[in-house]
């Protein structure tokens, strides 16, 4: 019987889907180390403690709410200082946060004060007797590590969209806890956090990723793309070197070689012919859609899936039946 | 069939050199880096030299001389040692020998010793065996990737304490009167239009004592100082374009081949090689001289359709092509060679010289020597405290005294009788001048620079790339590593009005696709350029860039 | 100001890696060594606000084996003041480790500001930056894109998923560097030669027992080939329906 942590990620007062993914994981975990309890803790501000009935609902026994007013912004003083007392006195056999950017900042604070060591961006894990033993992506994706730890606890920080949120409904009781010390007092203080542009998500962590190329002709049509994004609901959208290049999308927006590597469930390219350049930036991707009017473009030899035939029919068709299909989820 | 009443003479479309701009009589900058000796070109023979250098100083400090501390720097364009090194190669270790007594064949950055070579004859479908020429015997030598042996050298001289600069491409040679002083880098981080952008670096100014131009193949201040100084040749330099990848093959390779014949036409010399660097990890090319006559012949195309060719599909199918490039090789031979190569702080080595045998295949041993050579005689100039003309002297005459002059006197017709015989009566006089070491037929054989040779415009023969086997320009490109920044200004020097015929020449001859033809008009793009320099032989001039700009060859 | 930028020495990615005989390391031949370009950043940074200050001093650290050596050079090339090698036979993975070993060197050092990049794409664990500013008890801020110091306090920008932290801090405190927060100069032919006469101290690195360790290291499976699914809008059905029951990405 162990005991897992899970460290719940949220925003503004939300709860963000890492959280609910290290809460599934942290389960797992404790499933497979012979049933234990998974105990999950979330900070935020007033109100965030009307979110613990869903942390509970994946898998949580035990919700620990830390809610103060002055808690809107992530307070990593706070945090840590909350998470490494209370795993302290728990005695658990693992602990799971997100690799998010407040993961990367939280896990390996919360670990140095447990005088133990940690893994981020963890694909998968296995207990193995004393050990935990999770793979990890070294070299850019390029290797796989197989790591074993075996300080206790365990702690790791799972990458996004690894582990499906899973429902598991637990007791997901909750302890309400007041931040060991005044949360504006702390050392290092976030003033603000600023929403990005239409809260757009983000290429390295969205789920789907949509990208355009030349095949697409113009800036303007660029909103077929987009609109395949919405009908999906958790895509972002990316483009080619040669878009970029040209100005239709901003540099930000550009997977390949030079621009952003992204590792997505599920990758569209619309009207982009695959040169190697293009491809280094997303064939990690889990599954790969190509959709191209000529049936020899270099796309379709990575694709998984291709159709080949005009985008501006295509694409359109594509977003009705994808409407559809989440309609009916 | 070629038009021949389209001819193309590309000389008549070439910028000239740009001397005002390679060679500069400012004086050098209060903040000049001041250097004893400085080797221009990180390649084996920059390298062989600045080692072979050190250990001379060392030696004579140990043995209580006065130099004491002299400052040897080695700078190369590329941003590491190595990163535009290309060759075939098979390597006579004489020199390496000599440079290392201390150290056994096996300790060499070499791969395996030649075991076994076959020659070819190609038709379109066939390959017929041919009897190994004697110039092409290659036993004793040993298979190498330059790239491995320049960055092995490069660690020896560092160790040695040689100042090794990489990522600083020399731009300008300083002058005075008609000394050479040094050289000036080029600047970093221009914008497209010139302008400087946010990582912009100015010119570094490097005084010398004794400057040694070890730019390889087609050296731009190499060629500046020769017309500047107004160097006599009794021919003029003609260059080849070697097209080379290397492969992980399933079936392994027991021995080196050469072929010639197809795909090279009839009225073009060349051939192609594959060398085994290890039974599975093989490099292989086709090399053509730029003097072929059409306008039309695309040296990566001819290798695409070698690649399908019976011969060698059996080897590559299945496998793996890890890497591409190009460079352009010296093939003129002794005649060539200029008859001064040594002036007022200036020595010239290697290719730069022309010291390449073409019959053999040969020039990194040359290279090697000569720079080892050079490195002699700066030392001697260096204790005497004389680095004029009169005191460097003693490095032309070294080189003359050597194998290096002994090996291109004997073969030095074998290439000209091909540019002008042909194939057919060509290698009928090479077979003759192999029977009696040169001595007949004996004369000089006068040629022209490439840049003169007229091409006819003929149907072009793409290969339509199938992405296993055989790769586009552009995808090929990437392969050489190159990830030079796409705003860097252009460094290509193209002339005025360029005919849709002299469009399709360069589109044709560049390996790397710079040029294409749109229409009527000529779009380049310089970014993709790798330095093989093709283009200043018979295209738009070639000048220095952007430090670190270029392929990044790892194992050519 | 004293400043403190650690840094590590990674291999070119843009390679096809080889596992070594063991499986728990890679096949080093061939590979091209250079500075983090995370940390390259931290250096950048470091060396701006030395500028700006008008004085300061700017200390890279690196612990491995002697070919780091090259590394702190490149910092000293572009113009940090000194070079401190904590030798270690290898770099362990375990960041923990790294991050005692560099503690223990950093203590006594009296810097103002202790700088990292955010990650190396290496190990790509990201831990060490933020375990040593717990271990030496010290503010910090990760991944930040924009930097101010004035007067012992500074203000930085994080970057997050679709959104930005604005955060204050007081110094000494230890920061991570993630891209954007400016451009790594090189180093200029007069840096790299002042590099050769500036101190270089070396140091034995105290390494404590690894708790994560290698088991081994494999390529990812090659993909299976793909299949082109149909022709214009008639094939969207049947994508929907792989994408649904065979992929079961929807």
């Amino acid at each position: 019987m162990a005991n897992v942590f899970a460290f719940v990620e949220s925003r503004g007062g939300d709860l963000r889907k890492v959280g609910l993914e290290a809460t599934t994981a942290a389960r797992m975990l404790a499933d497979a180390s012979g049933g234990g309890e998974v105990h999950a803790l979330v900070l935020g501000p007033p109100g965030i403690a009307g979110k613990a009935a869903q942390i509970g609902q994946h898998g949580a026994d035990v919700v620990i709410v830390v809610e103060h007013p002055d808690l809107a912004n992530y307070n990593p003083e706070v945090a840590t200082a909350v998470a490494a007392d209370r795993i302290k006195s728990g005695g658990y056999r693992a602990v799971v946060f997100s690799t998010s950017a407040q993961g990367r900042d939280i896990a390996p604070r919360v670990a140095a004060r447990l005088g133990v060591s940690l893994v981020t961006d963890v694909l998968s894990f296995e207990v193995e007797g004393e050990a935990i033993v999770v793979t990890h992506p070294v070299n850019i994706g390029k290797v796989i590590a197989t790591l074993a730890i075996s300080g206790k606890p365990a702690v790791i920080a799972m990458r996004p969209n690894v582990i499906s949120p899973a429902q598991n409904a637990k007791a997901g009781r909750v302890e309400s806890i007041q931040p060991p010390m005044d949360p504006k007092s702390t050392r290092v203080v976030v003033k603000e956090t600023k929403q990005g542009a239409g809260g757009k998500l983000d290429l390295a962590e969205a789920p789907v990723v949509i990208a355009g190329g030349r095949g697409l002709k113009a800036a303007e049509n660029f909103n077929l793309v987009e609109d395949l994004a919405a009908a999906f609901g958790n895509a972002a959208v990316g483009a080619t070197r040669a878009v970029t290049d040209d100005g239709w999308r901003p540099h930000s927006d550009q997977i390949g070689q030079t621009g952003r590597l992204v590792s997505p469930e599920l990758y569209i390219a619309v009207g982009i012919s695959g040169a190697v350049q293009h491809l280094a930036g997303m064939r990690t991707s889990r599954t790969i859609v190509a959709v191209n009017k000529d049936k020899d473009a270099p796309i379709f030899k990575v694709a998984d899936y291709g159709i080949v035939g005009d985008v501006f029919e295509i694409i359109p068709a594509l977003t009705e039946a994808v409407r559809q299909a989440k309609k009916h989820h | 069939m070629p038009d021949q009443t389209r001819l193309v003479i590309p000389s008549r479309h070439q910028a000239p050199l740009p001397l005002q701009q390679l060679l500069v009589t400012d004086s050098p900058d209060a903040e000049a880096v001041p250097m004893d000796v400085l080797f221009v070109g990180g390649g084996p023979a920059g390298l062989a030299g600045a080692i072979e250098l050190a250990n001379l100083v060392r030696r004579d400090n140990e043995a209580g001389g006065t130099l004491g501390d002299v400052q040897i720097g080695v700078l190369d364009k590329a941003g590491a040692l190595g990163e535009h090194s290309l060759s075939g190669a098979i390597v006579n270790p004489v020199a390496m020998r000599e440079l290392f007594p201390d150290l056994e064949d096996a300790e060499f950055p070499f791969r395996a010793p030649v075991d076994g070579e076959r020659v070819y004859l190609l038709t379109g479908r066939h390959s017929i065996r041919i009897p190994t020429p004697p110039t092409m015997k290659n036993h004793g030598y040993y298979v190498a990737s330059l790239c491995e042996v320049v960055r092995w050298l490069g660690e020896k001289a560092e160790a040695a304490g040689v100042n090794v600069f990489s990522g600083f491409p020399a731009a300008s040679l300083l002058t005075e009167g008609n000394r050479v002083k040094g050289v000036r880098t080029t600047p970093t981080g221009l914008g497209r239009t010139g302008e400087p952008g946010s990582g912009y670096a100015p010119p570094t100014d490097i005084t010398a004592q004794i400057t040694v131009l070890a730019e390889g193949t087609r050296g731009a201040l190499s060629q500046a100082y020769l017309e500047w100084q107004k160097v006599p040749a009794e021919n003029p330099q003609i260059f080849a374009l070697g097209v080379k990848e290397v492969w992980e093959t399933k079936k392994p390779l027991d021995a080196l081949i050469h072929t010639l014949g197809w795909p090279v036409p009839l009225d073009a010399f060349g051939g192609s090689f594959m060398y085994p660097l290890t039974p599975n990890l093989v490099a292989l090319g086709l090399v053509v001289g730029l003097d072929y006559r059409q306008t039309t012949t695309d040296v990566h195309q001819m290798l695409q359709r070698l690649k399908l060719h019976p011969l060698f599909r059996p080897y590559l199918e299945g496998g793996e092509m890890i890497e591409w490039g190009a460079k352009t090789i010296p093939e003129g031979g002794y005649y060539a060679v200029p008859e001064r190569r040594h002036g007022d702080g200036v020595m010239i080595v290697g290719d730069s010289a022309g010291y390449v045998e073409v019959a053999s295949l040969k020039g990194i041993h040359y290279a090697m020597q000569s720079g080892m050579f050079a490195a002699r005689t700066a030392f001697a100039a260096l204790k005497k405290g004389d680095t004029s003309a009169g005191a460097l002297k003693q490095y032309d005459e070294a080189v003359d005294a050597s194998f290096i002059r002994k090996d291109l006197y004997r073969r030095r017709n074998m290439r000209l009788a091909f540019q002008k015989h042909g194939f057919v009566v060509g290698g009928l006089m090479a077979s003759l001048m192999t029977v009696t070491g040169g001595r007949f037929p004996g004369g000089k054989i006068d040629s022209e620079p490439d840049a003169r040779v007229p091409r006819a415009p003929a149907p072009a023969a793409p290969v339509a790339p199938d992405g296993k086997l055989t790769f586009s320009k552009l995808d090929a490109v990437f392969k050489s590593g190159n990830a030079t920044r796409d705003d860097i200004p252009s460094h290509l020097i193209v002339g005025q009005d360029i005919p849709p015929d002299v469009a399709d020449l360069y589109a044709h001859m560049c390996p790397a696709g710079v040029y294409e033809r749109d229409g009527e008009r000529l779009v380049v793009s310089p970014a993709n350029c790798i330095d093989c320099k093709a283009t200043d032989v018979i295209g738009p001039r070639w000048t220095p860039r952007e430090g670190g700009s270029g392929p990044k060859y790892r194992n050519m | 100001m004293k400043i403190a930028v650690c840094v590590k020495r990674v291999a070119d990615m843009d390679v096809r890696f080889k596992i070594s005989g063991d499986g728990t390391s890679l096949d080093e031949a061939g590979l091209k060594f250079d500075i983090n370009d995370f940390d390259a950043w931290a250096v950048e940074a470091a060396l701006q606000l030395k500028e700006k200050a008008g004085a300061g001093e700017v200390t890279v650290i690196s612990l491995g084996a002697d070919v780091v050596q090259e590394t702190i050079r490149k910092g000293l090339s572009m113009g940090a003041d000194k070079g401190v090698h904590l030798k270690a036979d290898r770099v362990p993975f375990d960041g923990l480790v790294i991050a005692q070993a560099l503690a223990a060197e950093l203590k006594t050092g009296g810097y103002d500001l202790i700088l990292f990049g955010k990650i190396s794409p290496d190990s790509s664990n990201g831990v060490v930056g933020p375990m040593v500013a717990e271990l030496l008890g010290l503010p910090c801020v990760t991944a930040i894109s924009s930097l101010t110091i004035d007067g012992g306090r500074g203000t930085a920008k994080r970057e997050l998923e679709g959104a930005q932290e604005m955060v204050e801090f007081p110094l000494p405190a230890v920061l991570t560097v993630d891209e954007g927060l400016n451009t790594a100069r090189y180093p200029s032919l007069k840096g790299i030669m002042a590099a050769k006469k500036k101190p270089l101290e070396v140091k034995p690195a105290v390494l404590p027992t690894p708790q994560v360790t290698v088991r081994k290291l494999e390529l990812p499976p090659d993909r299976k080939a793909g299949r082109i699914v149909g022709e214009g809008a008639a094939a969207v059905p049947e994508l929907i329906r792989l994408l649904q029951t065979e992929a079961k990405v929807l």
